[in-house]
């Protein structure tokens, strides 16, 4: 066989695997919300923690959608490499979804979270969670921080914390910097005091 | 179990869905891949005018001065004191005396008061503060708390130099000191008795060096504003831990290098010839006089201030004590401190029980690195020593609770397989709330004639102790609590007293290569039979006040110790007590012993610790708080209601000078991962554009290969047709 055909074999072959690695985590991201929707389904008629999957070690918490970017998308319990593949996820230890206090959820700049940039001030979040009645939040800001910068998840205030990383397009994963996007409840349902995961 | 059954049946269904889904992700990723990254990127294209106007604030720059220390635990300290610790310790035989000196350096251009959070050891007896200004001494003199702090402020406003030191809990002190001028150094120095520990034939030594950040549950009191003194902590208190921001100071970022260094020296006269003298965690020099005493010191001279020191030393086998008493004639009373060795050969006999061991191990921030691995490793050397005949479980906490199996169950191969694997899986990571873990590991119950102990390993980095306490009082039933304290700086306080609670044994575990070998020692705790019910007869009509008033179940290789407050000098006592169906009784002479001053300050330090675990019992808190008070105040101990103040006659600061108050920074112990502990916000990015970009790259390439290569031979077979035809 001549070199040429063996390296361009050789290229199409590696290039066809870099573009299924890539594609792959896509795909996973576009399909796990569909599976996601009866493990959902699941948790709205009032079972806790249904797990999607019997090996996954997360599972739904909330339902997050954005009317004008066209978003739906179910949000996991935890912020893990593992769970965010599949879903943005709500990051343990700030409040619950729809609970009192600073609910903070993060997602993959590339996949489910891509929408953050599009987002602008007045935008309104509709959050079901699991337990309890569904609410409105508005977008009022969007900020760039440092991952150090662990007080946007303080929990002084209501609200709700979107968090990806910053800049989108950049190509090489894990910089420092992060997109922050908060949003304030505006509607008239009422925070439950806690919510029991 | 019906809600088991529900996701037995949804995850049968979901497996199915998933696998096939996952098939048809691989057969389609690659065209999909490339419509979504098209399709992507364009929608970015088209919206890319809409968001141009959207405002995005970056963080700004922030320089830092040669005085100013970036904390881990949030913002920055500014010209905070400069700290030194010198530590002398004097041993002789089963007891030590302390000093610690700490030297607080006033860096800045101003008057500041300086507050230090420190640790001691938890049964340290802590019974002298002096303050030295230049040449001149102060007394530190016992005051009730309330009244110390009052007398330490109204020095502090007239701008007279004063020291205070004050119990935040049995192991974490403060020391403020007010009116340090520039450039001026002051000395604070403490001074403490301790009563060594004696176990598995070695005695141990250890002086903790850093408060461990602890995890505060609960949620926020009150603004979280710093006030002068009211804690200089990064923690706000919280509903479960009114004191949090008291014992929390700031934490250093490990990347500016470690502060407060810390010189040690030891002089210890065993009191008997030694096997082994170690260091366990930092190099020590050793030299022995003529008259056998060891002379203990850093090799580096000093250390920073981030992992406990502990020393180990080993007597020869036949030189081992069997019993030791010590004495001393104090205010009217004599005081003792003896110790009883049972017999070897009464502890290894009997058929071991069947026995149910429920594991439960930490996987919350703070055990990140190190700690988690050694955890790991010491809980599958504990799935090792399982009988068939035992029954186990595992249960992990963070900020939540997570139990392997739903009940304990066999110990079989297909069991442990399980266990192991999921001990390997384990990452640190999340919350500490050990509450729920806790109640899920004492709720389950056994049948009669099963031994059933709970193995907790975790660092203890808890600031709500009081409450884990009860619940350990309330809910042990039959079951014995064994904690593992892991990590570079573990709350011993914590863990001695849990395990105190739950009638079983504290085991430390401070570096890896220790786990075979700490891990060893427990099991063999654990699946010995213990020493029971053991009472203590004094003659008649002697009255003695003895602490510990009931002496709690031994395991192997542990003595009994008692501290004794006695009106008359005793002759004998009996000591007896059942192992597994056999009676054991022993007679000790009390006579002799080695007359030692501070053996009162020992009785008084046990004294105020079981009355401190009665209001954790649920005793009225105000009848505890006399007893304390009446005990802390006559032998002039340091407690949770008595602090040490002195108070310089002359103001050296001018009124109108103007006045700052620093907290002094501390280290992150050892191994610790800043990140882990007070975390970051989530990675969140994958390398799918870079993989879909390198993968369009390559098979670019390789078109255009092919192409090249193809127009070459083309115009090879030009040539070859030319040469035919001639």
């Amino acid at each position: 066989m001549r070199w040429s055909t063996s390296v361009s074999i050789f290229l199409v072959i590696a290039g066809l695997w870099q573009m299924s690695e890539g594609g792959y985590i896509k795909a996973k991201a576009l399909l796990a919300q569909h599976l996601l929707q009866s493990a959902w389904q699941e948790s709205l008629s009032g079972k806790k923690r249904v797990v999607p999957w019997p090996w996954a070690d997360t599972w739904p918490v909330a339902r997050m959608e954005i009317e004008r970017l066209g978003i739906d998308q179910i949000v996991l319990e935890g912020s893990s490499g593992r769970s965010l593949a599949f879903a943005p996820g709500h990051i343990a230890g700030t409040a619950p979804l729809g609970g009192l206090g600073n609910s903070a959820v993060s997602g993959h700049r590339d996949t489910h979270f891509r929408f953050l940039q599009y987002l602008e001030p007045g935008d309104q979040i509709k959050i079901t969670p699991a337990t309890g009645e569904t609410l409105m939040y508005a977008v009022i800001t969007g900020e760039v921080h440092d991952k150090q910068d662990t007080w946007v998840l303080d929990q002084s205030e209501d609200g709700l914390t979107l968090i990806t990383c910053y800049p989108f397009d950049a190509l090489i994963p894990g910089g420092p910097e992060r997109f922050v996007i908060r949003a304030i409840p505006v509607s008239q349902n009422k925070l439950m005091k806690s919510v029991l995961l | 179990m019906e809600n088991q059954k529900q996701i037995n049946q949804l995850g049968r269904d979901m497996l199915f869905t998933s696998l096939a889904s996952l098939l048809a992700g691989m057969v389609t990723a690659l065209l999909l891949g490339l419509l979504v990254f098209i399709w992507s990127n364009s929608v970015a294209a088209a919206e890319s005018d809409s968001h141009s106007s959207y405002q995005r604030t970056s963080v700004e720059e922030v320089k830092r001065g040669a005085l100013l220390m970036n904390l881990a635990s949030g913002g920055m300290a500014v010209d905070a004191p400069l700290l030194d610790t010198d530590v002398e310790m004097v041993i002789s035989g089963m007891m030590a005396r302390v000093v610690v000196k700490q030297q607080f350096k006033n860096p800045s251009q101003e008057w500041v008061e300086g507050t230090y959070v420190f640790p001691l050891p938890e049964d340290a007896a802590v019974d002298r503060m002096r303050l030295r200004i230049g040449e001149r001494f102060i007394e530190g003199e016992i005051q009730e708390k309330a009244q110390a702090k009052k007398t330490y402020e109204k020095a502090r406003r007239e701008g007279r130099k004063a020291s205070l030191l004050s119990q935040e809990r049995p192991n974490i002190f403060t020391t403020a000191v007010a009116n340090i001028a520039p450039g001026e150094m002051v000395q604070v120095e403490i001074e403490y008795q301790l009563t060594l520990h004696y176990d598995q034939g070695g005695f141990r030594l250890r002086f903790p060096l850093v408060v461990a950040p602890r995890y505060i549950p609960g949620t926020p009191i009150g603004p979280s504003e710093v006030v002068a003194f009211q804690g200089n902590g990064w923690a706000s208190d919280t509903t479960q831990v009114p004191d949090a921001s008291r014992i929390t100071p700031p934490v250093v970022d490990p990347a500016e290098g470690a502060i407060n260094p810390v010189h040690i020296n030891i002089r210890l006269d065993a009191g008997m010839p030694l096997e082994k003298l170690e260091s366990i965690y930092h190099p020590i020099t050793v030299q022995q006089d003529e008259t056998g005493i060891y002379h203990v010191s850093l090799q580096q001279g000093s250390v920073p201030a981030e992992r406990d020191f502990e020393l180990h030393w080993v007597p020869h086998i036949e030189a081992a004590p069997h019993a030791a008493l010590f004495t001393e004639q104090w205010d009217n009373s004599g005081y003792a401190l003896l110790m009883v060795m049972p017999p070897a050969n009464q502890q290894a006999t009997t058929n071991p029980l069947p026995r149910e061991v429920i594991y439960v191990i930490d996987t919350s921030g703070s055990m990140h690195g190190e700690s988690i691995i050694q955890a790991r490793e010491a809980l599958k050397l504990a799935l090792q020593r399982l009988a068939p005949t035992d029954r186990f479980n595992v249960i992990q906490f963070n900020h939540q609770t997570d139990a392997l199996f739903p009940q304990a169950v066999e110990a079989n191969a297909r069991n442990l397989k399980w266990a192991t694997k999921y001990v390997n899986g384990l990452i640190a990571d999340g919350g500490t709330e050990m509450l729920p873990a806790l109640k899920l590991a004492l709720r389950q119950t056994t049948e009669k004639g099963v031994l059933r102990q709970v193995v907790f390993l975790t660092d203890g980095s808890v600031g709500n102790e009081q409450a884990l306490f009860k619940l350990i009082h309330e809910q042990l039933g039959e079951s014995r609590l064994f904690t593992i304290g892991i990590g570079s700086a573990p709350n011993s306080f914590f863990m001695t007293r849990a395990a105190e609670f739950g009638r079983g044994t504290f085991t430390y575990i401070g570096k890896v290569e220790e786990v075979g070998e700490k891990m060893a020692a427990l099991f063999a705790k654990l699946e010995t039979p213990i020493l029971t019910n053991i009472t203590v007869q004094w003659p008649d009509g002697q009255s003695v006040e003895m602490w510990p008033s009931r002496v709690p179940d031994l395991y192997a290789g542990e003595p009994i110790v008692l501290a004794v407050k006695m009106q008359k000098p005793a002759k004998q006592l009996t000591i007896t007590g059942q192992v597994a169906d056999n009676a054991w009784k022993q007679q000790v002479l009390l006579k002799g012993g080695a007359v030692e001053s501070g053996v009162h300050l020992l009785w008084a330090r046990r004294k105020i610790a079981e009355l401190m675990n009665e209001k954790a019992r649920g005793r009225d808190e105000s009848k505890v708080r006399d007893e304390v008070l009446a005990v802390a105040l006559s032998h002039k101990l340091v407690s949770q209601y008595t602090s040490l103040v002195a108070v310089d006659k002359t103001p050296s600061r001018p009124v109108d000078d103007a006045f700052n108050s620093k907290a002094v920074p501390t280290n992150l112990p050892k191994g610790w991962s800043a990140e882990k502990v007070f975390g970051t916000l989530p990675q969140t990015a994958t390398a799918s554009e870079i993989n879909l970009l390198v993968g369009m790259f390559l098979l670019i390439l390789a078109g255009a290969l092919k192409w090249i290569s193809r127009s070459r031979r083309s115009m090879k077979g030009d040539f070859q047709l030319v040469a035919g035809r001639s």
